[in-house]
């Protein structure tokens, strides 16, 4: 995080700073779904759509909290559900992996990096889940690890 | 002959004729009654035997219909009038008042919000759910625009009120709107027009009148997240979650009082689903099952009910319900039963009841059939000309599609749909393209290098006040306005309307752009209209960015303006980030060859090559007999029609001898598949010659064919008269019927070897129909024999099936067996073939001994031999039980994964020769999509290596879902020296751009276009630096 931004950060009061990632079929659906359903969730999140959630290399996430998110939500179709076959089965191995490094090499809490399925028409779910991300994230406060 | 056709009605049948009918060349016209396409699809949570979502399969096909510039999508219309003669129809459409006008409405919602009139209860939610009088049927409604209810909107019936109007800011209320006829010609007419299920119609004994009584098709809608009760499992009388949930089978069906004598054909499979999803959403439920029969006889459908009985604790009751009555102060229910097992009579209490009631025609059916002209059967569905085309209508030119001939799930019926689409293919093969557009962009494309300096544009939409209430518009405007490269932003009130695409078109060549955003609504609905629009004004398409201010920001912070203003400004300088990257992608185009390759000469083949060669094109056939005709050569008569098999065989075959674009390889057999979609290279083994043939694409219909239960019920050389169902078949089709005459009582015993615990645990479909039939013919042949069926569950879903069996259920005794207690035979001495028999008779609780002169095994079919080789040539997978595995179980039963192959008949999954001809037809519409459109195009958004840094390791290729991905040698140049190394190579024509395969390439060698890893990380980076 840049020291301007940190700066002006401490100034105010800290709110996080999460990405998600959406694929394109059911969850960016899920989420378009909670928007129509008027679901209210916190505005500390920003999506980035990709087209599956099996394009989520790990580096991106590497890369968010290096940058400075404080947590990183994967989210894909449920298994079975893929619009790719077996894309997400790929992403749920590779996250495991990448899950225990982030915890063991990292020594982030293994909380503010999640993996999530979303169908397109869980809006519901959608709402819930960043409501309760953004919380959890907020009872663990800002990532300071790099 | 016009090249154009009307789908009546929308439902996943109609959506799917649609879409191939235009790969094949045609114009559709989808009339819907309703105002939105989906049918009941839509309205079902999820899907049996993989519990997918429904509506995440089914959107993306609504939303591809909806912007199919060949098809004209007509919902809220109704058909009035047909005259004409095939290949020349006109069809006099009513349009119906929505008094919205349609091409101003943009679904934002805002007259809804503001409606006064008092709530009514909303259909898609079957009544549960409530709307206004201006609604719209469910959020992803397609088209997405408005309708207003004229028997409640206090407008129209009282002259008052008139608040949409005023709160309407794309001025799209008309109260004026007026019925209005349209006139079509076209070549043919299909109807698609669906099931209902009126729970209300049953006699009062099954208890729907009481509030805790719901139909399958209510609970459907209580289980769905977007449902009612935003998926919590609750009762409708005072919303708490029951406890006890019951489900009661053929609630009304297979019932000659309820006036219902067929079998709804896929009730068994949703309870099972349905009960499954209850358990999963609420975990302190007990679900417990009434049934019948189990009809599971799908792909994975028997183990399926039984695993909603193992893993998830579902009590299944074999049971007779008498009635189900409610308690008046609980409100909870008293299921008075008889159960079958003990033959004793019961009461359950149960909290909640769920009825499996009958599905009938949809309202209007036999109107419609009046209308066009057609037959309906003694079910009220529309008659199928013949048994074995149960998609030709009594008319010709007219053509029947999914659940309104007749019960099927929905694999069936898609699979239906892509066959009706190529028998109007054979009908109007003269006229394909004659009145398809494609679009043609006047504006060349400009050249955009890597290069050149980034001038982005963006648009900020409004949305009515759907985004400008929440987002500070104006505060956003200014601020991207300084964000790096952007040239030119500005805010609009609808960015879709039409005024909007024009001033896209004018700012992007006024200002020289070579980058667009718009920020507005989801991409999932918009990003191509955008996109076309680039495209008019000499954008490549890929230079195109769209960001979701709405559903991301504006309608899911309504109480956080600055929140949503802060976040609406991350999102767009996210894209802004992402634009600067993008580089304009081209899509290939590449030839096909117009020839398919149709492996396996049974009555799958043969139908699916002569469907391909009446649309023009060259079919081989491939067979490793010597003759044509597949297992139909080993039967005598044909179920239900009973009729010589020779009869059909014959006129098929004789069709496809003759046929000159068909070349028949017979005692052949595939020896090497290379190439992909459009181009296969494949070499054929026959009689030690060997030929190479070019192919476009590619139909496996292998067959399947019946188990020998080899020891099993002492079937074996001593016991002569213990014989399979096949060999039974074959032995009736002998003239000389001698060996009947010292034979006093036959034993058909079902199930052999099939459903069991272990090996073969699925049902193969066919075993019932094929036994009640032989025992038909056998008392035909000799009325004073005596028979004996002993079975498990009697399987004879779909229209026809039922009332056959009940015909004949006086021909033989039926004594009902367990898995747990199976049938014991034991021969007896003396010369004389006889045998004893013991078996425990369920409904008696009894055990019986009797005596025995022949026994017949019905035993279930299995895969043809040496499929695993076959499916290693043509690189597409077989399932656990080692039939063919199809792309998607749900809506893709004929392709496989990999494009151009296919795959139809019992290769798929054991079925009768009804079932065969409908996939057979439909996977040859699957492939003459191909042949007809001559080239494919391949899309922009795919994967590429970077031959620099991929070391050849080979994962990509082996997560690659479509085998699009190949590793091959290439000679890389290292200053001085030139190396042969392994490098992956990637087939645009193949890839879908999913993604995998780059996120798991261990050097970061590929990248996926459009979502490459500059891009992502500029986004990153921005949001988080920035």
């Amino acid at each position: 995080m840049s020291k301007a931004k940190k700066k002006a950060k401490q100034k105010e009061e800290w709110t996080p700073e999460l990405l998600v990632f959406c694929c394109n079929w059911c969850s960016y659906a899920g989420a378009d779904l909670a928007g129509v359903s008027r679901f209210q969730y916190p505005p500390n999140m920003r999506i980035i759509r990709v087209m599956c959630s099996g394009r989520v290399d790990p580096t991106f996430v590497l890369k968010a909290l290096k940058d400075g998110a404080d947590g990183v939500l994967i989210t894909g179709c449920h298994i079975g559900d893929c619009h790719y076959i077996s894309g997400n089965e790929y992403t749920r191995d590779r996250f495991k992996k990448l899950h225990e490094i982030i915890i063991k090499q990292l020594g982030i809490d293994g909380k503010r990096v999640r993996l999530e399925w979303v169908s397109a028409s869980e809006g519901k779910r959608f709402a819930d889940l960043i409501t309760e991300f953004t919380n959890q994230i907020k009872e663990l406060g800002p990532l300071k690890v790099f | 002959m016009e090249g154009s056709v009307v789908v009546i009605g929308g439902g996943i049948a109609g959506i799917q004729t649609s879409l191939d009918l235009t790969e094949l060349g045609f114009k559709v016209y989808l009339v819907e009654r309703n105002p939105s396409i989906g049918g009941r699809m839509a309205q079902l949570d999820k899907t049996f035997p993989t519990n997918d979502c429904s509506l995440c399969i089914l959107a993306p096909k609504m939303v591809e219909v909806f912007r199919n510039p060949n098809i004209e999508l007509m919902t809220y219309h109704e058909v009035k009038k047909v005259e004409g003669k095939p290949g020349d129809f006109t069809v006099t459409v009513l349009k119906k008042p929505r008094y919205i006008d349609e091409t101003k409405c943009k679904g934002c919602g805002d007259c809804a919000a503001k409606c006064p009139k008092i709530e009514v209860p909303n259909v898609f939610d079957m009544n549960l759910g409530k709307r206004k009088s201006i609604y719209i049927p469910f959020p992803q409604a397609v088209p997405p625009i408005y309708v207003i209810d004229p028997e409640i909107c206090l407008k129209l019936t009282k002259g008052v009120c008139g608040v949409c109007e005023k709160v309407c800011q794309a001025e799209a209320i008309d109260y004026e709107q007026k019925p209005q006829e349209i006139k079509l010609t076209v070549g043919a007419i299909v109807a698609a027009t669906g099931f209902d299920m009126p729970a209300e119609e049953l006699t009062s004994r099954w208890g729907y009148q009481y509030e805790n009584v719901v139909s399958a098709l209510e609970y459907e809608r209580i289980l769905c997240a977007s449902g009612p009760f935003d998926g919590r499992v609750l009762r409708p009388s005072d919303q708490e979650e029951p406890e006890k949930i019951a489900f009661i089978q053929c609630a009304g069906s297979r019932d000659l009082h309820e006036n219902i004598p067929y079998c709804s054909s896929v009730c068994c499979m949703y309870t099972a689903k349905e009960a499954i999803i209850t358990k999963e959403h609420s975990e302190n439920s007990n679900c417990y099952v009434f049934r019948h029969d189990i009809r599971a006889y799908g792909k994975n459908f028997y183990e399926f009910t039984q695993r909603a009985q193992k893993d998830y604790g579902v009590q299944y009751f074999q049971t007779k319900v008498s009635t189900v009555v409610e308690d008046h102060e609980t409100k909870d229910l008293m299921i008075h039963y008889e159960d079958l097992k003990t033959g004793k009579f019961n009461d359950f209490h149960a909290n909640l009841v769920v009825l499996a009631t009958p599905l009938v025609p949809s309202k209007g059916t036999e109107e419609l059939a009046q209308v066009l002209g057609v037959e309906v059967d003694k079910y009220h569905f529309f008659k199928e000309k013949s048994f074995f085309n149960k998609c030709l209508s009594s008319k010709d030119g007219m053509f029947l599609c999914g659940f309104c001939q007749g019960p099927k799930d929905i694999p069936e019926t898609v699979a239906d749909a892509s066959g009706v689409a190529s028998q109007v293919a054979n009908l109007l093969n003269s006229v394909k393209y004659t009145e398809i557009k494609e679009k043609v962009f006047e504006v060349p494309e400009m050249e955009v290098k890597i290069t050149d300096e980034p001038r982005i544009g963006v648009l900020v939409c409004h949305c009515g006040i759907n985004i400008g209430k929440y987002v500070d518009v104006s505060g956003v405007v200014e601020y991207v306005e300084k964000l790096p490269y952007v040239v030119h932003c500005e805010a609009n009130l609808y960015s879709c309307s039409p005024d909007s695409q024009a001033r896209i078109k004018e700012v992007i060549q006024e200002k020289n752009l070579n980058r667009f955003i718009v920020a507005s609504c989801t991409p999932r609905t918009h990003e191509a209209l955008f996109q076309e629009t680039c495209q008019e004004a000499g954008l490549n398409k890929y230079l195109f960015e769209m960001v979701n201010i709405r559903d991301q920001c504006s309608w899911v912070h309504m109480g956080d303006n600055e929140g949503a203003t802060a976040k609406a400004k991350d999102l767009i300088r996210m894209a802004v980030a992402k634009a600067r990257l993008l580089k304009p992608l081209t899509e290939a185009s590449l030839d096909i060859t117009p020839t398919a390759l149709i492996i396996g000469g049974g009555v799958t083949g043969m139908t699916a090559a002569l469907n391909i060669a009446n649309q023009g094109f060259k079919a081989y056939k491939v067979e490793k007999e010597d003759k044509l005709g597949g297992n139909l050569n080993n039967l005598n008569v044909l179920y239900p029609i009973q009729e010589d098999a020779a009869i059909l065989l014959n006129v098929i075959q004789d069709k496809v001898k003759k046929h000159k674009n068909i070349e028949i390889f017979l005692k052949s057999q595939i020896k090497d598949v290379k190439g992909f979609i459009g181009n296969y290279n494949v070499s054929i083994a026959m009689n030690k010659k060997s030929q190479g043939l070019k192919i476009g694409t590619i139909i496996v219909a292998t067959g399947a064919q019946e188990l020998k239960p080899n020891g099993d019920f002492q079937y074996n050389k001593k016991n002569k008269n213990i014989i399979t169902q096949l060999e039974l078949e074959q032995k009736l089709k002998e003239k000389d019927k001698s060996w009947l005459d010292n034979i006093k009582r036959v034993t058909t015993i079902l199930c052999v070897d099939a459903r069991q615990k272990e090996g073969i645990t699925y049902c193969s479909n066919v075993c019932c129909g094929v036994s009640i039939k032989n025992v038909s013919i056998l008392k035909e042949l000799r009325p004073d024999l005596e028979i004996v069926v002993l079975y498990r569950d009697i399987q004879m879903a779909k229209k026809e099936f039922e009332e056959y069996y009940r015909e004949r259920r006086k021909d033989a005794i039926f004594l009902r067996y367990d898995l747990d207690q199976i049938p014991t035979i034991s021969k007896k001495g003396g010369k004389s073939e006889k045998y004893d028999i013991k078996v425990f008779d369920t409904n008696l609780q009894d055990e019986i001994e009797f005596e025995t002169d022949l026994i017949i095994l019905s035993t279930p079919m299995i895969p043809a031999d040496n499929l695993d080789e076959l499916a290693k040539m043509l690189k597409v997978p077989l399932d656990k039980n080692g039939f063919f595995l199809e792309a998607h179980v749900k809506l893709r039963p004929l392709d496989f994964a990999t494009d151009g192959i296919f795959l139809a008949g019992c290769a798929q999954w054991p079925k009768n020769i009804q079932d065969s001809i409908s996939q057979a037809n439909g996977a040859a519409g699957r492939a003459s999509r191909f042949l007809s459109a001559k080239t494919i195009k391949t899309s922009g958004l795919i994967a590429e290596v970077n031959p620099e840094r991929c070391i050849g390791c080979g994962k990509c290729e082996s997560v690659c879902p479509y085998n699009a991905i190949e590793i091959k040698e290439a000679s890389m140049e290292f200053e001085d020296v030139s190396l042969v190394l392994k490098k992956s190579f990637i087939n645009s024509a193949l890839c879908k751009g999913c993604g995998t395969c780059a996120a798991t390439c261990p050097n970061g060698a590929i990248s996926v276009k459009h979502y490459d890893f500059d891009q992502i990380f500029a986004m990153i980076e921005t949001y988080l630096l920035d």
